[in-house]
């Protein structure tokens, strides 16, 4: 759009639109009804539902660190370490586990030439369109975020402070399109 | 027993026969049948003339010539296939009965026919290689006058059983050849006719059966039509072997006059297979392709000897036109008796225009092959235009059908045989080697289509991409894939490959090109402006018990993407530069038939009670299907372009024409990505990296639940409210309706889609250290590492292709 953005936005529970480039920060999209996709060319596409767990029983690794999830004292869920310093400490987010199902996602690429106030028209140009599921459900959700003095658990010298838990449960109500564009120099 | 010779002229009756009769059972497969008894009395001769001879011949050069354009094989032999001074033992038994049929019966002992190469003169110093065929042939024919068609014409009744067959081509000392091949073929009544300026030949029924033992490769020049090595006595590494059996019958015209000037020849024919299977054997592990059915009419197939697009001197086969349609029954692998499924393909190759540019489809034959690769080899000027082509997968009767493929193209394909060295420069691998030389062309799928040929057309073409499938792909192509002999133990393929792509314009998701009132532009999200190199070392292809193993031995590859647009693939908008580096090594897939079986969607169980319980869907997704277990071990870096790793660049400089230029902007590298088994337990001081990451993926055509998500009418004017079913009706106006509460009966309708059940695991995975690099200021590391462990993902997903 370089310079021309989606400006009014009307009943918007959820709609984000992604730019990967700052100027779309001013940027407020509506979403489109089902009738109003007929008004634009290149609907084909796929609809996602589905369920993803996580570690749901326990990882690969079996050592003094890591476990089933019925071994007393282990950990079983999943490992990211990383740091920001050659020699420093390493971030953690440890233990990650749970499961989350999901209805209705759909991806496709669209043209905007219409609605939107009449933004749209100005608009004029392809969008990568995905459209969230209603409902996000998360299940025994969690992770716990850490310090850590070593990327393993198993290496040496290995000490590791838990700064704090987050267990998610229940659902996320995620409505609208998420509109990804290109915008800025390329 | 010392066999009198007898004159060349007539002793050649039996391979012309023989020869056309061969070329007649071509198509065939199957398993092998016996000759009856009972046909071959009926046509035998009771008394006559018996021919026996020992046959030798040689010929310097046997030339074809067309317009006064020659083409010419070179050094001709027929004699023994045992021993090259000695001759094939002939037997002929020849009759004429009292309605004046023709009768002869025939045996042919250890019979070889080849030339050594095919040259063309405007070519010299090289040619196209040379053919061998071997043979022991017994059989009866019989030539009676009148057909169906009129008392002018001739019908034949033929039959014969061909024994320890070879067929192999051979290049500069190199040859790839069929081993063992065992033939039955059966053809009676077949007719021919003059119409018009053409002969007719039509064939009500052509059935039979053969077995090829082996597929072999040889480097040793020194060996020629032998199962084993002339100098190790060993036996000659084998691509495995096939089998077969077919029904055929269909009617094939023959005319002179080519493309061009007043000679050549005219072939248009159509032929019904009524009945076929082949079977692909590795090892005793099979891959069948079994109840086969379909046909295919060509039309106005010419044979020049001409000159190709670039003015190079070749016989040429033109093709009018090629249609059709096959289906398979069942796809089996491996030995447990599991099919992945049917398959049915639809194609029409006919003449047309692609953005302004025609394409039609021929064929220039050449000699030279590689530059490289010696003065022997087979260059084939291609183009090639796919008009219209529909294939479709089902499984457990559940059809999905990728609707609209057309390609087109045109460019060098090199066939050599080639062993492993280094000439002038060029790396060859041990095996068959198809090379690719400036090839330019492209494809592009419209749609798919639900259920049957007048579903609707949706997208989804996307999740091709699982397959490593784009949806629409325009390229330019350079490289090679050889095919050595043996696999990972025993028979099977290995494989080498350097591949580059130039240029291209992939899509990863793509909307119609047709949306039923003509061609539009193909829009959707595309890289373009794509380079692509891709290596391949020493990859094992084996059919196993189970399924179809591919181990790859090293692999590596930069994907370099100047631009990754939506819209337009030239002109549509650019999130930048995108580069994709992967080097794997020791990485693996199994193609597993059947799919996830029976699968708890959304909960835990083993049984439909259990799953219910947990809050889950019980789904019994059948006995076929597809499961693919791969798993992929990135490995450490050990050079730039021996590495994984992932480079995002925005923000480039300009050219004078506006185009972006590479290296100008700024970067986030994510470089050296590898994964780890998480310490070095062999003790071999260095870290294993064995596990990688492991994904187990089945994939099922199955009902999948599809939900409106807002009130009111959808974009075809079918009204709902939120939260209601999609069911299909073939009732309804639009074909579908919305259901708030579905029955048992409407869930039996739910729309067709993909139903995946997955896990990925791994246990370690490593990002050495994550960049953002200014064109002048240089690189400042952001992320010192990361590193992710012990990951087991599960997902069940369903897609649905939508409008």
């Amino acid at each position: 759009m370089t310079g021309r953005t989606l400006k009014y936005a009307r009943s918007i529970p959820l709609a984000l639109g992604l730019a990967l480039a700052p100027q779309f920060g001013s940027a407020e999209l509506a979403k489109l009804d089902d009738g109003a996709l007929s008004d634009v060319s290149g609907q084909g596409g796929i609809y996602l539902s589905g369920d993803v767990s996580i570690n749901e029983l326990g990882g690969p690794i079996r050592n003094g660190y890591f476990g089933g999830c019925e071994e007393v004292g282990k950990k079983c869920g999943a490992r990211v370490a990383y740091r920001l310093k050659e020699d420093g400490g390493w971030f953690v987010l440890d233990d990650i586990r749970g499961s989350f199902a999901f209805e209705g996602l759909t991806l496709k690429v669209r043209e905007i030439n219409d609605g939107f106030a009449g933004d749209g028209q100005l608009f004029n140009r392809e969008v990568v369109e995905l459209g969230l599921p209603n409902v996000v459900r998360y299940n025994d959700v969690q992770f716990k975020l850490a310090g850590s003095s070593t990327a393993r658990p198993t290496d040496p010298g290995f000490q590791q402070t838990d700064i704090f838990s987050i267990e998610m449960q229940g659902d996320v109500t995620l409505e609208g399109n998420l509109l990804v564009f290109p915008t800025g120099n390329p | 027993m010392a066999r009198p010779m007898t004159q060349t002229r007539i002793a050649c009756l039996t391979p012309v026969l023989g020869g056309w009769l061969g070329l007649a059972a071509m198509p065939a497969v199957g398993e092998l049948q016996s000759l009856d008894d009972s046909m071959m009395s009926s046509i035998s001769g009771q008394a006559g003339v018996t021919l026996e001879l020992d046959l030798q011949t040689t010929v310097d050069r046997l030339s074809y010539f067309d317009d006064g354009n020659g083409i010419h094989l070179e050094n001709v032999r027929i004699g023994s296939a045992t021993d090259p001074n000695g001759g094939a033992f002939h037997k002929i038994d020849l009759d004429i009965e009292a309605d004046g049929s023709l009768n002869l019966g025939y045996l042919v002992e250890d019979r070889r026919i080849e030339f050594e190469d095919v040259t063309l003169p405007g070519a010299p110093g090289v040619g196209m290689g040379g053919l061998f065929f071997d043979h022991n042939l017994q059989g009866t024919f019989r030539l009676s006058p009148g057909s169906t068609l009129s008392p002018d014409g001739y019908t034949f009744d033929s039959a014969y059983t061909m024994t320890g067959g070879r067929i192999g081509y051979r290049t500069n000392g190199n040859e790839v050849f069929l081993d063992d091949i065992t033939m039955d073929v059966q053809a009676m009544g077949v007719t021919m006719d003059v119409v018009g300026d053409q002969l007719l030949f039509t064939t009500p029924e052509l059935i039979g059966s053969y077995e090829v033992g082996a597929i072999r490769y040889s480097d040793n020049p020194l060996n020629h039509g032998s199962s084993t090595d002339a100098s190790t006595g060993l036996e000659l590494p084998s691509y495995g072997g096939f089998k077969g059996d077919f029904n055929l019958s269909g009617e094939t015209y023959i005319g002179g006059g080519g493309r061009v000037g007043q000679e050549g020849i005219r072939i248009d024919s159509n032929t019904q297979i009524n009945s076929a299977n082949f079977i692909y054997l590795d090892d005793g592990n099979t891959l069948g392709l079994r109840d086969i059915t379909g046909h295919y009419n060509l039309t106005d197939l010419r044979i020049d000897v001409d000159k190709d697009w670039n003015g190079r001197e070749a016989l040429a086969l033109s093709v009018g036109g090629l249609s059709g349609a096959f289906n398979i029954g069942r796809i089996e692998l491996g030995n447990q008796n599991k099919s992945l499924g049917r398959l049915n393909v639809s194609f029409l190759f006919q003449d047309q225009v692609i953005r302004g540019q025609s394409y039609t489809n021929a064929l220039y034959l050449m000699g030279g092959g590689h530059a490289d690769a010696g003065p022997q080899g087979l260059r084939l000027g291609a183009q090639w235009s796919l008009q219209l082509a529909d294939f479709s997968y089902t499984e457990d009767n559940n059809r999905v059908i990728f609707s609209g493929l057309q390609s087109w193209g045109q460019g060098d394909v090199t066939v050599n045989v080639t062993r492993d060295e280094v000439q002038n420069g060029t790396r060859f691998f041990d095996g068959l080697r198809v090379g690719f030389e400036g090839i330019k062309g492209g494809y592009r799928i419209n749609g798919l289509r639900v259920g049957d040929e007048n579903a609707p057309l949706q997208g989804g073409t996307e999740l091709l991409l699982a397959l490593g499938f784009y949806p629409a792909y325009d390229f330019e192509l350079d490289g090679h894939l050889t095919l050595g002999a043996g696999g990972a133990s025993g028979e099977g393929l290995t494989i080498n490959s350097d591949v580059q792509i130039r240029n291209g314009s992939a899509a990863l998701i793509a909307n119609p090109y047709d949306e039923g009132a003509g061609e539009i532009a193909q829009t959707g999200l595309w890289v373009s402006d794509l380079n692509y190199d891709m290596h391949i070392r020493d990859m094992t292809v084996d059919v196993t018990d189970e399924g179809l193993a591919i181990i790859k031995g090293e692999a590596w590859s930069t994907m370099d993407v100047g631009n990754l647009r939506v819209g337009d693939k030239s002109s549509g908008a650019s999130f930048g530069r995108f580069v994709v580096q992967k080097y794997e090594k020791g990485s693996s897939m199994t193609i597993l038939p059947g799919g996830a079986g029976d699968v708890c969607a959304g909960g835990m169980g083993s049984d439909a009670a259990s799953c219910e319980a947990s809050g889950g869907v019980w789904e019994t997704r059948g006995e076929e299907g597809v499961t693919v277990r791969m798993k992929h071990v990135l490995a450490r870096a050990v050079s730039d372009t021996r590495k994984n790793a992932f480079t995002w660049e925005s923000n480039r400089q300009l050219d004078g024409s506006g185009n972006p230029i590479n290296d100008s902007g700024m970067k986030l590298v994510l470089n050296d990505i590898y994964t780890s088994d998480g310490g070095d337990f062999d003790g071999d001081g260095v870290e294993d990296n064995t596990y990688g990451i492991q994904s187990d993926i089945a994939v099922d055509v199955y009902q999948t639940r599809v939900v409106k998500k807002e009130d009111g009418a959808d974009s075809r004017g079918v009204v709902g409210n939120r939260g209601d079913e999609r069911i299909m009706d073939a009732g309804a106006p639009e074909g579908y309706r919305y259901v708030a509460n579905p029955t048992a009966a409407d869930m039996q309708n739910r729309p067709l889609g993909f139903a995946v059940q997955a896990e990925a695991r791994f246990k370690e995975l490593s990002i050495n250290n994550i960049d953002l690099v200014h064109p002048i200021g240089g690189a400042q590391t952001a992320v010192y590492g990361v590193k992710m462990q012990n990951f087991d993902i599960k997902a069940n997903l369903t897609a649905t292709p939508i409008q």
